[in-house]
């Protein structure tokens, strides 16, 4: 039987908030770049430019690779950038938490299609 | 037996291991088409997509299980903790590019490419659960860099944390969904129809 006690030490979060949040920020830049990408030729042939800039085989994986980039980019970026700005913030487990799923979620119902096709169509790009 | 074997039973337990690992593979390149695994085309590609996924899908099992000791105040080993999230980073990172790697014949502008073919006779499968599956594997790096991170980074005190051992143990349950929905399209879109 495992016990259902937990020891609750008070620990800074900071670091823990800027890795967590940066990964939402990245999946939220695929999204928006699957998007930007589907809403026009002139994006899609932008946004694969970045793919083919460094990924071996970019050609042929297609405008994906950039998408992956941005992804990429947008993650470790933030990351470096929240870890200056949020290290020694003493935040919230709830915050953390919060704020992470919704930007995680975001991203996840921006990349169903059943959801951004309506969006573009909506916007008459689709 | 040698007196190290004989006082450790981690060790015995380990060569135990790698001698039935090894008999089991000689027994299987005997007696199997081995070669036949390579064959042509790019079914070597898939090949090692597969095995990677599969090191992959071990690793998330197993993080599923950390996470439920982690939220419901088990004792989970630091060591084991750390070594399971860097497997479980590897294992991402090889199925992520080598994914990529057979994403090129999975799309390629021929008649007889999987995309072509969904597209001509079943264009949901590729447009509605490929496009998801191909975007879904690609939270998992992510995810488990995060876990890694949080646990190499923060070591007794995430244990000793009750925020955060809970918010590690729904990183891994994220990650193990994200995995289980990209394998899991992975899978049937390869009974369809493989590269």
């Amino acid at each position: 039987m495992i016990a259902t006690h937990l020891a609750n030490k008070h620990i800074v979060l900071g670091r823990a908030a800027a890795a967590a949040w940066s990964v939402a920020i990245g999946m939220m830049a695929l999204a928006k770049a699957h998007l930007a990408a589907e809403m026009s030729e002139a994006w899609k042939t932008t946004i694969h430019g970045f793919g083919k800039a460094w990924i071996p085989g970019a050609q042929g994986i297609g405008p994906y690779s950039g998408k992956e980039t941005f992804a990429l980019a947008a993650w470790l970026i933030s990351w470096i950038v929240l870890h200056f700005l949020l290290r020694n913030r003493d935040i919230r487990p709830a915050t953390l938490a919060t704020v992470f799923l919704i930007g995680i979620g975001i991203a996840t119902t921006l990349l169903w299609p059943p959801v951004w096709e309506p969006i573009l169509h909506f916007f008459g790009s689709h | 037996m040698n007196s190290e074997l004989r006082e450790d039973p981690r060790t015995a337990i380990v060569v135990s291991l790698g001698i039935m690992a090894l008999v089991a593979a000689i027994t299987l390149m005997m007696s199997a088409p081995f070669l036949a695994l390579f064959g042509g085309g790019y079914a070597y590609r898939g090949l090692i997509h597969g095995v990677s996924a599969s090191l992959l899908m071990v690793a998330a099992t197993v993080g599923l299980y950390q996470a439920y000791r982690l939220w419901f105040g088990g004792h989970p080993s630091l060591t084991e903790l750390k070594a399971g999230s860097v497997a479980y980073v590897v294992a991402a990172l090889a199925t992520t590019i080598s994914g990529n790697w057979i994403y090129i014949p999975y799309r390629a502008n021929v008649p007889d490419s999987p995309r072509s073919y969904f597209l001509a006779n079943s264009p949901e499968i590729h447009k509605v659960w490929f496009e998801f599956k191909e975007f879904s594997a690609l939270f998992v790096l992510p995810l488990t860099v995060l876990i890694a991170y949080l646990i190499f980074s923060y070591r007794d005190d995430l244990l000793a944390s009750k925020g955060l051992r809970r918010f590690t143990a729904a990183a891994l349950v994220l990650a193990f969904f994200y995995f289980a929905v990209a394998f899991g399209l992975g899978a049937a879109v390869t009974k369809l129809k493989s590269v």
